[in-house]
């Protein structure tokens, strides 16, 4: 009973927030309004009983992207940012790209694929399900070569970062 | 979802609240008497039984202050900015164990509102969500120092917090749990200080700065910065502020207690007690720093963050590793 109320509570900040983040004119207010979406997301994890997941989001979405985002945008204090593209253009790319998404959206959930992975009630889940023991049990057994490439990743992006930062010392 | 537990919890919710809420102007007392002895000065006395009552008195005043907001600040963001920062402190004194379960009406009563399997995470999220309280306070009074004192504030808790979280890892290692329940449990026979006195050392040193307090107090640096990030701020708002600083300082320091020197154990007296006697004196320490060291410079303290206490924390985590899967 609890539940559907929870999930429409969520998703509805999400939405609202999503929508406030796109329609905002004020930069630091789009990514509070982020930040809110990044929240109702996690509640919407712990709702999957993925509590490690919803702590991650939290930890590291919104508490430390974000903060550097808003940093960014409160040093440059941008004003009226240069648009990339002229607004017809960007109109076009955004309708595109909404439609694709959408479309990806609707491929997904009417396959008849698609429904197998979505069990409609919990079905009996492991006990230790979305638990950080058993989320690092799979990260260090089946998931290990995707884990360790994305590591790498990370690594490189590091790297990168403090060779640009430094670049005057060479 | 029974009635009893329903009580339960809001008796515990209360009684966490209750004792924050009423713990901070406690603190604020301690802290300006034991300062003032320290510079040798006597402190408040004036108001109630050694000036116990002054800091009731202060929030009074406070409370009828005029609530001034700057003309070009932004207004929603300057209203919910000091919220946010007592909300996060609340939010993470909840799941802060004080003592082990006891039997009350044939039920087991644990003495923390909520032990979610991924605590530690919880409070780590908590504090860092923390921020933002800080930085769009800075930033919304629309006015340079505060803004500069906000982006010092973010800048810090976020180089710190990370040294924070590693040096906890460890005692996630050492227990294999992330809850603090389980983790005050695991150090009946020994504290866990006593084997990573190293994370220990980092873990304080990392509190203080998060919390903002001297010598880490950059954010706030009134030589340079007037009041930083809260400036602009009076009357109740401020008072949040101070509020939700000292709330955090409880919960750093419960945090502390419970993860390196041995949560609620202690001999003859009950776990509460000994819990608070170990928080009444992880105070005064934090006090005590304050009285003696002097400001750092900013470039030393990200120096520093970065430069030593991360490396060592990392350094003191695959040690820890190692050592483990040795003894097996």
């Amino acid at each position: 009973m609890l539940e559907p109320l929870l999930f429409a509570m969520f998703s509805g900040v999400a939405i609202g927030c999503a929508l406030g983040v796109v329609f905002h004119k004020n930069s630091v207010h789009c990514a509070l309004l982020l930040v809110g979406v990044l929240l109702s997301l996690a509640g919407i994890f712990i709702l999957l009983h993925a509590q490690f997941v919803a702590a991650l989001q939290v930890i590291v979405y919104a508490g430390a992207i974000m903060v550097l985002f808003l940093f960014v945008v409160m040093l440059l204090n941008v004003k009226g940012e240069v648009p990339l593209l002229t607004p017809g253009a960007a109109k076009g790319f955004g309708f595109f790209f909404a439609l694709l998404i959408l479309v990806e959206l609707l491929w997904t959930v009417l396959s008849p694929g698609g429904q197998e992975g979505a069990p409609s009630e919990a079905v009996g889940l492991p006990r230790d399900f979305g638990s950080p023991a058993a989320l690092g049990r799979l990260l260090y057994t089946t998931w290990l070569y995707p884990f360790e490439i994305t590591s790498i990743l990370l690594l490189v992006a590091v790297v990168g970062a403090v060779v640009l930062a430094k670049r005057k010392f060479f | 979802m029974d009635l009893a537990f329903f009580i339960e919890a809001l008796v515990k919710i209360l009684v966490v609240l209750g004792f924050v809420l009423l713990g901070v102007p406690l603190i604020v007392w301690m802290e300006r008497k034991v300062l003032g002895h320290m510079q040798d000065r006597i402190g408040p006395q004036r108001v109630g039984p050694f000036g116990l009552l002054q800091t009731i008195a202060d929030g009074i005043k406070l409370f009828f202050k005029e609530d001034l907001v700057p003309a070009q600040a932004d207004k929603v963001v300057f209203a919910i900015a000091p919220a946010i920062s007592v909300v996060t402190a609340l939010a993470a004194a909840s799941v802060i164990p004080f003592g082990d379960q006891f039997r009350i009406f044939g039920r087991d009563v644990p003495l923390h509102i909520t032990d979610v399997n991924i605590a530690i995470l919880f409070l780590l999220g908590a504090t860092s969500m923390g921020v933002y309280g800080v930085v769009l306070g800075g930033w919304a009074s629309n006015s340079k120092y505060p803004l500069l004192g906000g982006l010092r504030a973010s800048a810090q808790m976020i180089s710190y917090e990370l040294a924070m979280g590693v040096a906890l890892v460890p005692i996630i290692l050492m227990t294999g749990s992330l809850s603090l329940a389980q983790i005050g449990r695991a150090q009946d026979h020994m504290w866990f200080i006593v084997p990573q006195f190293v994370a220990f050392t980092i873990y304080v040193i990392c509190a203080v700065a998060e919390t903002n307090r001297a010598p880490f107090d950059l954010a706030e640096a009134e030589t340079e910065l007037v009041a930083g990030f809260h400036t602009e701020f009076s009357s109740m708002r401020f008072a949040l502020y101070y509020l939700s600083e000292y709330a955090n300082m409880m919960v750093v320091s419960a945090v502390a207690i419970t993860c390196f020197l041995g949560a609620w154990h202690g001999p003859v007296l009950p776990g509460p007690v000994w819990f608070l006697i170990k928080l009444s004196l992880f105070l005064f320490f934090y006090v005590w720093l304050r009285a003696t060291f002097p400001r750092l410079r900013y470039d030393q303290l990200m120096a520093f963050g970065w430069k030593v206490l991360l490396p060592v924390a990392l350094v003191n985590l695959a040690v820890t590793a190692v050592v483990l899967v040795l003894k097996g």
